[in-house]
């Protein structure tokens, strides 16, 4: 009786997670699966996507790709990860620009845009819906 | 040469004094310090205000370089999109582009497209859709034929400041045809603001040749469409920049003191305006001089108090020296008062007066004046202290001498020589009678009477005069005739003052030889007696004899009795040598009964210190014992001057005497016979009436008188009457009829050595009268 109770339950859970899952907006990084990347921190991650380094830990080069600004994913991103608001984003990028000390990554579209480009390119980094994720890519856990 | 020294010489003179030495070094410290702050003060400022400077300068250089670029890639984008319109629609033109990276990044930037009439065919940013025809810059694009930078425009949903940049399109008839924009946030030509550099009041701006601000920041504030005088703000760019005025100005769109550089860009009609605000800038200079100033103060404090606590230090040890220098001054000064003053009396001392003798001296001879030296010596003084006690004495001396004191000038000289001596000099006086009244006052003065343990005492005292230059032109010889002066007057009956004279000194040379000479001449055998006889008138014989003392010295000769008796007296050789006397002259008598010659009575005078000598009755004894002489054959003659002091002792001393047997005779009888009836009772053996009256028996009645009174007077005291000095056969007659007993005199025969005597006494024997002369 309880053996079959608990079945019940997990299975529940499965399926609403799920449903939830593919209904939910999450926003994960991504990194090529060939890609030598296993975690990154917040820092590390706002370094790279802010400008202020274009290298990984190990010191590989990495070229970040951004997604249209104003769109869903972007806001996420920057708001979860990042943790600075658009304003900031774009008083920062304004600032590097016009003193010519940075450019802003490079934007793609969508998620399946940032897909294809992040899985080709195994020196790329990259966030797209977590639905976007497929086994070409890896998603990279950030601390 | 200046006669008075000018102020500069006087502070200088003045130097060395602590009080004006400190103050000139505080002064001076002072002065280094302060002028050295002040001088790092104004370099600090300069030097902030030229970093302030400096830095304006390069971040206008920086701005400027980054402006012009951000506009270039603005101005760049429009001159592209316009290229690539000839040849493609305006959507594909965005499109291609946009893929192709060609575009500034579209989360800044929004390229748009506008048809001849301001409707948006194709944008970036599809939601900036609507229409620019009313827009200002899109009327002047339709003219211009440059980029065309629009006025600032607020949106309220993005809470930022836009600006537009246009360029016209050319339509295909060469007229307008729309035009080419980028939108962008006024912020981004401002978002170089480094708050490190410009501070929370510098500025960034951009400005048009219109006037009006497109954009400018301070701070994190961005502002838009200000408005300004052009021309005043930007200088005419005809000539190099890299001489750019910096001036330190009032921006007045914000009231902001700054170092404001405005520069014209080259292609653009834009002005980039950089400023650093003036206090922000200065801040850390000014903190560092307040600093400086702030230790200069301090500093300045310190040494100020440093100062003062050395000023007040020294002023106290000069204060101390002071106190130190005056207490030994007036110790040396009372060190010498000591030395030069008595310390009983407060009058000059030997020393000090020594001294102001030897300068009166010197004084006198220069003006040819004379000086009176009084030498005073207290009568009786010893007495006084002996009786009352040290204490007493001291207080008479003292006002002895206040009162001296009183009695004479400031100009004359007193001093205490010691004991109950003082000296008074009298300098500068014209005749020695001068030295009288002054003398006078001085006896009349000490003669009053002192109160002393409560009780009233009289002195009196001596006083010596001698006189300079006549008695003696040298201190000491003038001291010494004073004293001999002094001690003259003390022979003459004290209380009395006597001058100098030459004789005195001869008197008291002789005095003093013969006073050595009578010390030996006991022990030189150089006394003789000789003897002068009594007659008795009832039966004309002789009864008795007179010893009486002569001093035969070898250089003098025979020397007389009153010569040389007093001095004996005064020095107490009278009693060995009245022993002496007693002792020869009852031998004599001895010898002469043994010789066979009746029997007589040898008298022998007493002196008063013989007579109140201790061991009068012992040597007595003594001397009838040794000589063997019957006590009723040696008769005492005491004067009767000596009977009438102290009644007392006397009485009791004549009872010895009668005890023992011998005689008692009064010598000089005439004088004190009131006092005598005190001895009444005693019954005398013989009455000698002074030879004073005898003399006088025959020249007047008076005198006759006056001796028969005493005569029946000595006969109520004594049994015998015999009259002395009797010279002539007259005043022999008289006393025989006037009941006299006997007489003694030249008219019998006059004193002669024992030999002599002897002769007359056996001629006596021979006859039964004595022969007459």
């Amino acid at each position: 009786m309880a053996r079959s109770k608990r079945i019940t339950v997990v299975g529940c859970v499965l399926v609403l997670s799920l449903a939830l899952g593919t209904a939910s907006a999450e926003v994960v990084v991504i990194v090529s699966a060939q890609s030598p990347v296993s975690a990154l921190t917040r820092a590390q991650l706002a370094d790279i996507y802010l400008g202020r380094s274009n290298r990984l830990p190990n010191g590989d080069p990495v070229v970040p790709i951004d997604q249209a600004f104003g769109s869903a994913a972007h806001d996420l991103f920057y708001r979860d990860y990042i943790g600075r608001s658009t304003a900031l984003i774009k008083a920062h990028w304004s600032r590097l620009i016009f003193t010519g000390r940075g450019q802003p990554p490079k934007a793609v579209p969508n998620d399946s845009a940032t897909a294809e480009i992040v899985a080709e390119n195994p020196n790329t980094i990259g966030y797209v819906d977590s639905g976007h994720v497929d086994i070409r890519l890896r998603i990279v856990p950030i601390e | 040469m200046p006669a008075t020294p000018t102020l500069v010489q006087r502070w200088l003179h003045r130097l060395p004094e602590p009080p004006v030495l400190f103050s000139a070094i505080a002064v001076l410290v002072l002065a280094v310090i302060w002028s050295t702050t002040l001088y790092l003060a104004a370099n600090e400022h300069a030097a902030g205000q030229r970093a302030a400077a400096a830095l304006t300068a390069d971040l206008t250089d920086t701005y400027e370089a980054q402006m012009v670029g951000a506009l270039n890639v603005i101005d760049q984008t429009l001159l592209q999109v316009r290229y690539n319109l000839r040849t493609a629609p305006a959507h594909a033109v965005l499109r291609e582009m946009g893929a192709s990276g060609l575009l500034p990044h579209e989360f800044l930037f929004t390229v748009s497209i506008a048809d001849a009439d301001g409707e948006i065919i194709a944008t970036t940013q599809p939601a900036a859709m609507e229409s620019v025809a009313a827009r200002d810059f899109f009327q002047r694009t339709r003219e211009d034929r440059g980029m065309v930078i629009g006025l600032p425009r607020f949106h309220p949903e993005t809470d930022e400041w836009r600006l537009h940049f246009s360029r016209r399109l050319e339509a295909a008839d060469g007229g307008f045809g729309g035009s080419v924009m980028v939108s962008v946030h006024a912020g981004y030509f401002v978002s170089g603001y480094d708050p490190d550099a410009l501070g929370k009041h510098g500025m960034l701006g951009l400005v048009g040749t219109d006037g009006i601000f497109r954009v400018r920041r301070t701070d994190d504030v961005v502002y838009a469409g200000d408005a300004i005088e052009y021309r005043s703000l930007v200088p005419d760019r005809a000539i190099d920049t890299a001489s750019d005025a910096i001036e330190v100005k009032v921006n007045g769109w914000d009231g902001v003191r700054r170092y404001t550089t405005a520069r014209k860009l080259f292609e653009f009609p834009l002005a980039i305006v950089v400023g650093l605000s003036d206090t922000e800038q200065l801040a850390q200079a000014k903190a560092l001089v307040r600093t400086y100033l702030g230790r200069a103060a301090a500093a300045s404090a310190l040494l100020v108090a440093l100062i003062a606590l050395i000023g007040r230090l020294s002023w106290q040890l000069q204060k101390a020296r002071a106190r130190v220098a005056e207490e030994q001054v007036a110790y040396a000064k009372r060190l010498e008062y000591f030395a030069y003053h008595d310390s009983l009396t407060d009058l000059p001392n030997r020393a000090f007066f020594s001294r102001l003798l030897v300068q009166g001296m010197h004084q006198a001879r220069r003006y040819e004046r004379c000086l009176a030296l009084l030498f005073l010596d207290l009568d009786r003084f010893k007495t006084i202290n002996d009786t009352l006690g040290h204490k007493a004495g001291d207080e008479l001396l003292q006002e002895v001498g206040r009162r001296l004191r009183g009695c004479i000038r400031d100009s004359d000289v007193i001093a205490r020589l010691g004991g109950d001596e003082f000296v008074i000099l009298l300098p500068e006086i014209a005749h020695a009678t001068q030295a009288v009244p002054v003398t006078r006052k001085i006896l009349a003065e000490v003669g009053k009477p002192y109160t002393l343990v409560g009780h009233e005492y009289r002195i009196t005292v001596s006083i010596g005069i001698s006189l300079f230059p006549n008695d003696g032109e040298d201190e000491q010889t003038l001291m010494k005739n004073a004293d001999i002066a002094m001690y003259h007057a003390k022979e003459k009956g004290k209380n009395n003052f006597q001058f100098y004279s030459e004789q005195l000194s001869t008197d008291a040379l002789e005095h003093l030889a013969l006073e050595s000479s009578l010390r030996n001449a006991l022990q030189n055998d150089e006394f003789l007696l000789y003897y002068q006889a009594k007659l008795d008138l009832n039966s004309e014989r002789i009864t008795g004899m007179e010893a009486l003392l002569h001093w035969q010295h070898p250089d003098l000769g025979l020397v007389a009795p009153m010569k040389f008796i007093p001095l004996a007296e005064e020095t107490g050789l009278i009693v060995p040598i009245g022993r002496w006397v007693l002792e020869t002259a009852c031998r004599q008598n001895v010898a002469w009964q043994k010789a066979g010659f009746p029997a007589l009575t040898m008298a022998v005078n007493l002196s008063a210190r013989q007579f109140l000598d201790d061991h009068l009755l012992g040597d007595i004894a003594g001397v009838l014992r040794e000589t063997g002489v019957e006590p009723c054959r040696l008769e005492l003659e005491i004067n009767e001057r000596i009977l009438i002091r102290n009644m007392e002792r006397t009485l009791q001393i004549l009872q010895g005497l009668k005890q023992m047997g011998v005689r008692l005779a009064i010598d000089d009888f005439g004088m004190g016979y009131t006092a005598l009836s005190t001895l009444k009772p005693f019954a005398f053996d013989t009455i000698k009436i002074d030879g004073s009256f005898i003399q006088e028996v025959m020249r007047s009645a008076e005198g006759k008188r006056q001796t028969e009174a005493l005569i029946t007077l000595g006969r109520s005291l004594g049994q015998t009457v015999i009259a002395e000095c009797v010279e002539t056969v007259e005043q022999a007659d008289f006393l025989r009829t006037h009941a006299c007993d006997g007489i003694q005199g030249f008219h019998v025969h006059e004193p002669m050595p024992a030999a002599e005597c002897a002769q007359r006494l056996h001629e006596q024997l021979l006859a039964a009268v004595a022969p007459r002369p």
